[in-house]
């Protein structure tokens, strides 16, 4: 037990002096591990929370139907009645040509070129209008009760306010298949960089190994520093792909949040992703043995050949 | 006294050679000081390979310690070794460290704590006289110093058996006296030393038994220094 403690130990010790020695390659190398690590990780960031946005704008679906200009009290009033049966609607209310008249004319206040457009109207070129939030969220059968709402008599047009969110949506479905090609080609960029990079340390190092052979080493003797050189090349590549992943968020969050603002949101890119970086730093440690596995198994066979 | 190594009708063929050894039978009792001589290339090396199983026979057995080595599982092998303190006519030290850590990489290997791993390093080094070139790197030694650190590296497991291949094929006479003296001090101790050499040096003034190989053949050889050879023989480093 403690024997096996102190092979670990020492292994640990001696893998962190060579990297110490050769810091800058060192550092060169977790780099590289960390922008590949990176960009697969931005895709996927851009793609989740832009899924996530379109499905609280999903939620809020609104059905919106503007009447015929020409609508009268009467209509309106058959209307409402239709609205109250139909088993699908959650709630709708009606706002009247004036209402959204008054409304604009209030919104457009601060803006002097509009309210100056709208006074040059003279008269109000708003239709009355009912908001409709249905009970199902499902894109489908919103889809059927806007038809339906649509074929109302006095009605001059229904909107699903959600098409462009349905469209995004299906759009991001397909990211994120290409999310899992991409992370995988990553992987296997990773996987190569991180073999390669232990290999030719042990090239380096192949007196010590044949020496270390002839006087008793065991192979997992001679194999653990290097395991443990691929889990810190992948632990430390993972590091730094979070501070790189955290900085870009910081940086992009000032410019969402404008956005954000501009539609009433405090919609912002979670800068403390714990999941993500979790995941980050496991997957490069897993590559990072793997990729020193494969390169300290081939090179062990080839040394004990000669 | 039981046979630490015995050899039974050995023979070793590397892939399109000839047989460098044929039909070895011999055996080797614990604390015996043996030499294997002959000219080069008549299969010394491959002997003393195949009692450190770096090599298995194409024929024939090998018994280390009443263990088949052909039969040993590859995994076993290494433990095996550690029971040989191995010595090399090229050294075969490390030159990327200095003098302490080339020594103490069999007890690494062992997996023995560091403190107690000094302080053997260190005893080491004390029973070659290098203990004052701890800190120096082995290519700053002479041609026997250097001999002595691979001799120190061999020693520090505390082995039962010492192998030592050609060690004083490289060195001239004085330093090859330093050498003996210290494998004849390990062998009253206990430790078995067999030493192949190409050479009848160091043995005028031993009665050590000797295994005189001819073109792969055990022979009977010559028993006593061979007088055409002169002891004083030099190769320069």
């Amino acid at each position: 037990m403690s024997n096996w403690l102190n092979h670990h130990l020492q292994a640990i010790k001696l893998v962190l002096f060579r990297m110490r020695s050769n810091a800058l390659s060192t550092f060169m190398i977790c780099l590289v591990i960390a922008v590949a690590m990176c960009l697969p990780s931005l895709f996927y960031l851009a793609v989740d929370n832009l899924s996530k946005l379109t499905d609280k704008m999903q939620t809020e679906t609104e059905i919106s139907l503007f009447l015929k200009l020409d609508a009268n009290a009467d209509t309106i009033a058959e209307i409402d009645a239709t609205l109250a049966k139909n088993p699908d609607i959650r709630e709708y209310h009606l706002i009247t040509k004036d209402q959204a008249w008054q409304q604009l004319q209030e919104k457009s206040k601060d803006n002097q070129d509009i309210s100056d457009a709208i006074n040059q109207l003279g008269k109000n070129p708003l239709p009355d209008a009912f908001f409709i939030q249905a009970k199902s969220a499902d894109p489908k059968s919103l889809d059927a009760l806007k038809n339906t709402l649509q074929d109302i008599s006095g009605v001059e047009q229904a909107i699903l306010n959600a098409d462009w969110a349905k469209r995004l949506a299906s759009l991001l479905s397909i990211g994120k298949k290409l999310i899992f090609f991409i992370a995988t080609l990553f992987a296997v960029v990773l996987l190569v960089i991180i073999g390669n990079t232990v290999r030719m340390q042990i090239l380096t190092q192949k007196d010590e190994i044949e020496v270390s052979y002839l006087i008793g080493a065991t192979n997992s003797f001679i194999r653990i520093p290097f395991l443990y050189a691929g889990v810190l090349y992948g632990l430390f590549g993972g590091l730094i792909s979070i501070l790189m992943i955290a900085g870009i968020i910081l940086t992009f969050n000032n410019s969402i949040m404008e956005i954000s603002q501009l539609y009433s949101s405090d919609f912002r890119l979670n800068i403390l992703n714990t999941n993500l970086y979790l995941t980050l730093t496991a997957t490069a440690i897993v590559i990072g043995w793997i990729g020193s596995y494969l390169a300290v198994s081939r090179a062990i066979s080839s040394i004990k050949l000669n | 006294m039981q046979n630490m190594i015995r050899f039974d009708n050995v023979s070793k063929r590397y892939p399109g050679s000839d047989e460098i050894l044929k039909n070895a039978s011999f055996s080797i009792d614990a604390g015996e000081f043996v030499f294997v001589t002959g000219h080069s290339g008549a299969g010394k090396s491959t002997l003393l390979k195949l009692i450190a199983a770096t090599e298995r026979p194409s024929r024939g057995t090998v018994l280390i310690a009443n263990q088949n080595v052909s039969q040993l599982k590859a995994s076993v092998i290494p433990f095996l070794r550690r029971r040989f303190g191995l010595i090399f006519q090229d050294h075969k030290l490390l030159y990327d460290r200095n003098c302490f850590e080339n020594v103490i990489l069999p007890l690494r290997i062992n997996g023995i704590a560091e403190q107690e791993a000094a302080k053997r390093v260190r005893a080491a080094l004390d029973k070659v006289g290098l203990l004052n070139k701890e800190k120096a790197m082995p290519i700053t030694l002479s041609g026997g110093e250097q001999q002595r650190l691979a001799i120190a590296r061999a020693v520090v497991s505390r082995p039962a058996i010492l192998l030592a291949d050609e060690p004083t094929g490289n060195l001239d006479a004085d330093y090859a006296a330093d050498i003996m003296a210290i494998f004849n001090a390990f062998n009253q101790v206990g430790v078995t030393v067999i030493m192949s050499t190409h050479d009848a040096l160091g043995m005028s003034a031993n009665q050590n038994r000797v295994l005189h190989l001819h073109q792969g053949k055990l022979t009977d050889g010559p028993n006593k220094p061979n007088p055409n050879t002169t002891p004083t023989e030099t190769f320069g480093l």
